[in-house]
């Protein structure tokens, strides 16, 4: 049963809800090696990314499989969703556009091999995160010949 | 695409169908194999049109990601492709039959999960094809499925049909607020409109499938959309104005009423937020007239054993007798339906129901009408006691529509002592279940939204509707200044005095909690129409107006008060279960009256003030409907 195991995760989401302005010693002890140490946010300070995008709140997931595809490929890449809803027609194409520099970062530009990395990214732009949990199918082992395997006599009801 | 070659054997071998054997020798990519795929994609693709540039699956189809892998860059067929005449399966599902590969999918879905046997395979051969033997409309509530199930574009979305390319769409995982099991789902959305919606999988709530209602709901999000904070003049007509003017009429009239005599009243679809940010505000101005609708005279939050799915969708599976007591599953909440479903294949579980006639997809006692029957069980005259005495997992499911009932505390009691005889709540096992009917109903009693709505409405001067389209507006009196703050002109902008517009579920971030008592989170998918706001940030600002200003001014301040009053409502995708047994209650002196149990939702495809506005929805309800 795959329950329990995804269950056993304890909920990331939890530590974020806090209101955290920077979690302390985030990156991991690899970084404390380095040379340089990286302080969280800082790479967004050093980069000249304006102030209030330095305090962003963003969502880590997994997108889940395509509902009309079986393929496996895309499935269980990590993103990040910068919940950003600034978006209008314009009126004079019917265009899009976006007041977020961010929007179409979180679509299309970035994916991650998996959450810890996304999570590490995050912390070294300075953003408020929540790590949504992955949901998986819950594989039964099932075999073709069991549907011709003998059962005994059909039961009354079944007849 | 699954065959192989084995050592030692003279043809490729279809490995989905054959069991590995100790020293069999198994080769997955040799000319052989390959060759034999790309022979079995030739015949596949052998009638199937080339149009995918103006088929919908184009871009999200298996057979277009099958033929890439597996295909030859050409065909060997000079002859003239068959076509198939496209049958007419209602107003959610087109069809072109002429693309359809007999996969048998859909069929297979429409009798195994949906339990309709409307589909099936006519004619042999080249003449085979999928269809319904006599024109005949597909009338399941899960029938917006097999558009996902169907590999190829044969199946797909009628309302969605040429109106945007996959690749356009931007999702958005969110969940799905129109019933109360909070379905996952994907927002697909191509710049500030909501193009459709898809399912994800979850195999806690949905699995891997939405009702028709969740699945086309989405066009009611763009009509009847309030966009402007408007008064209504003294001609009775509406006159759009700026948030500070509405906000300043509303203040000045809250200074003028008594306390006692304010009222909120949250609606269906209230996250739990602004749920939150209503009662702090409504108590804040003096009064505790705060309730949610749906929950009726006297909701049973003390325990949240009383209102939950105590079992958990998932867990209903290892049930083996199911008692349902006044609910009709399937139209109110079409996902627990299913599941109810899979365990009666999977285990020939038993079924039966107290209430008023009404239509199952699977096997199932009638067991009578009115609350007598279940007194009869609880003393053991009913002959369907021996089927629960025996039973090793028990499982009643007694419907949210009790809770309107006048006689709901004696029932509630009366279900408890069957619950206590045959063994149904046990400590490794609970089998005692309340099934709600809207998303909002579990975490308003989480919150304690939980006054009386015929004692408040009859007696309030300043009603605050917050999304609430089905109250008794007849009761309110005449003199009462309404409020109506919510994302759509449904039933109760007749009444209103001032209408604040808010966002819909697909605009901002909530929290909400399903029927078994797992909290999810809304994501933002589009902008907000108009000038509307968040729900629990219009209460902030007229909390601040009205001079009894709220003390959070952040969703995260909003979250961290909810932790103090609901700690589980900020646990995010878990779901926390009620750890007291019922067994602390005061005893009930009530006695259970003879009316038998009405229906709770007359139409599945139109519940609220989002699927009310829907067009697709009104389709349905037309045509699909039997009358």
């Amino acid at each position: 049963m795959a329950a329990p195991l995804r269950r056993s995760l304890p909920s990331l989401g939890r530590t974020l809800l806090s209101p955290s302005p920077a979690p302390a010693r985030m990156l991991s002890a690899a970084a404390s090696d380095a040379l340089v140490e990286i302080k969280p946010g800082e790479i967004g300070m050093v980069s000249g990314i304006p102030e209030e995008h330095l305090r962003r709140k963003v969502v880590i997931y997994s997108p889940a499989r395509t509902a009309s595809q079986q393929g496996s490929g895309k499935v269980g890449r990590w993103k990040i969703n910068f919940v950003s809803t600034q978006k209008w027609e314009n009126p004079l194409m019917g265009w899009t556009s976006t007041g977020d520099p961010y929007a179409n970062v979180g679509e299309a530009g970035l994916t991650f091999d998996s959450a810890d990395s996304a999570k590490a990214f995050a912390e070294k732009h300075g953003w408020d995160y929540v790590v949504r949990k992955r949901h998986t199918p819950l594989l039964k082992a099932k075999s073709y010949a069991e549907n011709f395997k003998w059962r005994g006599p059909p039961k009354a009801e079944q007849a | 695409m699954c065959l192989v070659e084995v050592e030692k054997s003279p043809k490729p071998v279809a490995s989905c169908a054959m069991p590995a054997l100790p020293g069999m020798k198994i080769k997955t990519n040799t000319p052989v194999a390959k060759k034999a795929r790309e022979g079995v994609m030739e015949f596949l693709l052998m009638n199937h049109p080339l149009d995918c540039p103006i088929c919908d699956q184009g871009g999200e189809c298996d057979l277009q990601d099958q033929s890439m892998a597996f295909g030859a860059d050409r065909g060997r067929f000079t002859e003239m492709k068959r076509s198939v005449v496209d049958k007419n399966l209602g107003p959610l599902v087109k069809t072109v039959m002429t693309r359809c590969i007999q996969c048998t999918r859909c069929v297979r879905f429409a009798s195994e999960v949906a339990g309709v046997q409307d589909l099936g395979m006519l004619g042999r051969g080249s003449g085979e094809e999928i269809g319904t033997y006599v024109e005949k409309l597909m009338t399941s509530e899960l029938s917006g499925n097999v558009i996902d199930i169907c590999p190829v574009g044969a199946l797909t979305s009628k309302p969605f049909a040429f109106k945007a390319r996959n690749w356009e769409l931007k999702g958005t995982e969110t969940i799905d607020v129109t019933d109360a099991v909070g379905s996952n789902i994907r927002v697909d959305s191509r710049g500030p409109e909501v193009m459709r919606i898809v399912p994800r999988l979850n195999e806690d709530i949905n699995e891997e499938w939405i009702s028709d209602k969740t699945r086309f709901c989405y066009d009611g999000l763009k009509r009847q959309r309030l966009n402007d904070p408007m008064i209504r003049g003294t001609d009775g007509r509406f006159k759009a104005v700026t948030w500070r003017d509405a906000l300043a009429v509303v203040a000045e009239v809250l200074q003028q009423v008594k306390p006692e005599e304010i009222t909120g009243v949250a609606g269906k679809l209230s996250d739990a937020e602004s749920m939150m940010a209503l009662k702090d505000f409504v108590n804040k101005m003096g009064s505790d007239k705060v309730l949610c609708e749906g929950n009726g005279p006297s909701p049973p939050a003390d325990l949240r054993s009383n209102y939950l799915m105590n079992t958990s969708i998932a867990g209903l599976e290892k049930a083996d007798v199911f008692l349902l007591v006044g609910t009709q599953p399937r139209v109110e909440a079409a996902m627990v339906n299913a599941r109810i479903r899979k365990t009666v294949r999977a285990t020939q579980a038993k079924v039966a129901y107290i209430g008023p006639p009404t239509d199952f997809n699977y096997d199932h006692e009638h067991l009578g009408t009115g609350p007598q029957t279940l007194v009869e069980i609880a003393e053991g005259r009913h002959p369907f006691c021996s089927t629960l005495q025996s039973a090793k997992n028990p499982v009643i499911i007694a419907g949210a529509g009790l809770f309107d009932r006048e006689d709901q505390d004696a029932l509630f009691s009366t279900i408890e002592t069957v619950a206590k005889k045959f063994n149904v709540v046990r400590p490794d096992w609970n089998g005692l279940n309340v099934l709600l009917l809207h998303a909002a109903q579990a975490a308003a009693l989480d919150l304690g939204l939980v006054a009386n709505p015929t004692e408040s409405i009859k007696s309030t001067k300043f009603l605050y509707l917050m999304g609430a389209d089905d109250v008794d507006l007849d009761k309110v009196p005449d003199d009462a200044f309404v409020v109506y703050q919510g994302h759509h002109g449904d039933k109760a902008v007749y009444r209103a005095n001032v209408i604040l517009p808010s966002s819909a579920f697909s605009e901002k971030e909530g929290t909400y909690e399903n029927t078994e008592g797992c909290t999810q989170w809304t994501i933002p998918a589009v902008p907000t129409v108009g000038d509307a706001r968040d729900d629990w940030k219009i209460l902030r600002a007229l909390s601040e107006v009205a001079g009894a200003q709220l003390p959070y001014d952040s969703l995260s301040g909003v979250r961290d008060r909810i932790s103090m009053v609901a700690p589980n409502l900020v646990h995010v995708d878990e779901r926390e279960p009620c750890t007291i047994s019922s067994e602390v209650k005061p005893p009930v002196k009530q006695q259970v009256s003879s009316t038998p149990f009405k229906t709770v939702v007359e139409n599945f495809y139109m519940t609220d003030a989002i699927t009310r506005a829907s067009k697709i929805m009104a389709q349905c309800s037309a045509t699909l409907l039997k009358k």
